[in-house]
């Protein structure tokens, strides 16, 4: 053994029925990610047939039918314009609360605090008619530029929250210092306080990244059916057809909608994985 | 004021720094908060369809409710959903991450692979298992193959089995991730406490359930709560993707019939009685699963 130190340390003793049942559970996991990415390049009745067997050929038919026929073009454009402009309002309404939050002891500070700790408790779509009846109130249901506006309520408790917590971290000394200097608020969170809880925004861009891209049932009533409104995860699901679904071109138009996230996964890959967690442990 | 002392700086600073959460309390009521709170009052109303006049009827939409059969299918179905989603997959995302805690061979490939499910969107997922579960897909494709044509059946289509995939569904996306969330938990438990343990001759299996379930017991609470809430209240959509709630009633759910008599058959009035009563039963299995899993010290 190349490590004495380790083994001597922990003496694992799993049970072979124990590796079986997990590496059985890991396999599960894999098989539909498998039949996924092979299906892509398949017809139909290849499908069907021999559903485990690797594409006789890797043509890319099956991805541009799916791309013009969903005009999945369209989709990613709104998609992006969604998830950007999202993102951004989001951090320029978490980062002065949070700030706000972390920087006062008083009661009031508190009380802020547990208003959004207590949004972590309510769920999204519970809310999902009176925002569909907010939404044509103010004259912009079946737009994008409510999606814009609505995302980053949704996600803001969990956004202030994390963040607060990395403000925390910050000594309130450098702030004192900057103050002396005459510089305003804003000015004191954009240049001592963005700088130095940077991993805390990556953590919850990337949380956000993943919620705003992935999300459905919202932009699939608020936005609307309009091709060129839509999200990409509202055009991919019109290739399912009543009578004769091409379950090819279906799977390709899946991992198109895949791309951007995986992109992100493999660059991120650690930064990710801690920001799911952070993410989830929080709430 | 040098030094300035605690209680001043207190007292200077907020005002000023409650202006700067504002706008954030302000969103979150304009979007979030005010809706939920309309949600009571919409439950009141008959409403025929986003689009047309509405009017105060009282508990009329109550009464609705609770003399609908399709109600009580969506009840049973949203118990029958909780009722094993949530005690199938606690357990053995417990289990799964007590074992990738354990760091055996393999474990950084099968954390990878246990987070996958965790980046996928519901449309995708969907889709991709639309395409498991079709009359001509893989699962009755590998059935023709091995020669069990006879086991072959549209699962999302046939009454018998629509919800039970549905499930299955729910339970493949979410266990891996809640396995890595106990793993991360368990390795915040002190080694010297499981050495312990070892030293009185104690099994995995015994370790796992009589030192670390009793330290991880809160935790076993929070993430029970997090996905009954999810069951209860979002599946909706993947509801509506995979099986549209058919057929007929038959994986018709609570969160979906929300859905479903709003959008689909115009009728908002009873979508939010429905609504108000899935709010009310929310919080109820909040409070009975934190007594559940309460720190017994």
């Amino acid at each position: 053994m190349t490590h004495p130190q380790r083994t001597k340390k922990r003496s694992l003793n799993i049970s072979p029925v124990a590796h079986c049942l997990v590496w059985f559970y890991a396999l599960l996991l894999i098989i539909p990610l498998y039949f996924l990415i092979v299906s892509a390049f398949k017809s139909n009745s290849a499908i069907f047939t021999t559903p485990f067997a690797p594409p006789t050929s890797w043509s890319f038919d099956n991805f541009t039918q799916a791309w013009s026929q969903a005009q999945m073009g369209d989709g990613m454009l709104s998609s992006v314009l969604v998830t950007v402009i999202a993102e951004v309002l989001t951090l320029v309404l978490a980062i002065p609360a949070s700030y706000a939050i972390a920087r006062s002891s008083g009661r009031i500070g508190s009380f802020v605090e547990k208003f959004f700790a207590a949004g972590l408790l309510i769920p999204g779509l519970a809310a999902l008619v009176p925002t569909v009846a907010l939404s044509i109130l103010i004259g912009l249901f079946h737009t994008r530029e409510f999606l814009y506006l609505f995302y980053p309520a949704s996600v803001l408790p969990l956004s202030v929250i994390l963040l607060t917590q990395f403000m925390r971290s910050v000594p309130p000394e450098l702030e004192e210092s900057a103050m002396m200097d005459g510089a305003s608020r804003v000015r004191i969170i954009v240049s001592v306080y963005v700088p130095i809880i940077s991993p805390g925004i990556a953590t919850v861009t990337i949380l956000n990244f993943l919620s705003f891209w992935n999300e459905y049932l919202f932009a699939l009533i608020l936005g609307g059916p309009d091709p060129d409104i839509r999200t990409v995860q509202v055009a991919l699901p019109t290739l399912v057809s009543q009578t004769n679904t091409q379950y090819g071109v279906l799977l390709a138009g899946a991992l198109i909608t895949m791309i951007p996230v995986y992109i992100v996964y493999i660059i991120l890959n650690r930064r990710l994985e801690e920001a799911l967690l952070q993410g989830a442990v929080k709430s | 004021m040098a030094p300035p002392r605690q209680p001043a700086t207190r007292r200077r600073v907020n005002p000023a720094l409650l202006g700067l959460s504002l706008p954030a309390i302000i969103w979150y009521i304009a979007f979030t908060l005010g809706p939920l709170l309309a949600m009571f009052y919409i439950a009141l109303l008959k409403w025929p369809g986003l689009i047309a006049p509405r009017s105060f009827i009282g508990l009329d939409n109550f009464v609705k409710v609770f003399t609908d059969p399709v109600f009580f299918t969506a009840v049973k179905n949203s118990i029958i959903q909780v009722g094993i989603v949530v005690p199938v997959m606690i357990p053995v995302a417990f289990m799964l991450g007590y074992y990738v805690n354990l760091k055996p061979r393999g474990h950084r490939v099968l954390r990878v692979i246990l987070f996958t499910p965790a980046l996928i969107s519901l449309a995708a997922k969907s889709v991709v298992f639309l395409s498991i579960f079709a009359p001509n897909g893989l699962i009755n494709g590998f059935l023709a193959n091995i020669g069990l044509d006879q086991l072959s059946k549209p699962w999302l289509a046939s009454t018998s089995t629509a919800l039970g995939t549905v499930m299955v569904v729910d339970l493949w996306s979410g266990i891996g991730y809640t396995a890595i969330l106990f793993s991360a938990r368990l390795a915040a438990v002190p080694v010297e406490v499981m050495e312990a343990a070892e030293l009185d001759g104690c099994a995995h299996w015994g370790r796992m359930w009589r030192i670390a379930y009793p330290i991880c017991r809160d935790y076993f609470g929070v993430l029970a709560m997090l996905q009954f809430i999810w069951v209860l209240f979002s599946s909706a959509g993947s509801i509506l993707l995979l099986t549209n709630g058919g057929p007929g009633n038959s994986s018709t759910n609570l969160s979906f019939l929300v859905y479903d008599k709003a959008f689909t058959q115009s009728d908002l009035g009873y979508s939010q009685a429905v609504g108000v009563i899935l709010f009310f039963v929310g919080i109820l299995g909040m409070v009975i699963i934190r007594r559940v899993f309460a720190a017994r010290h």
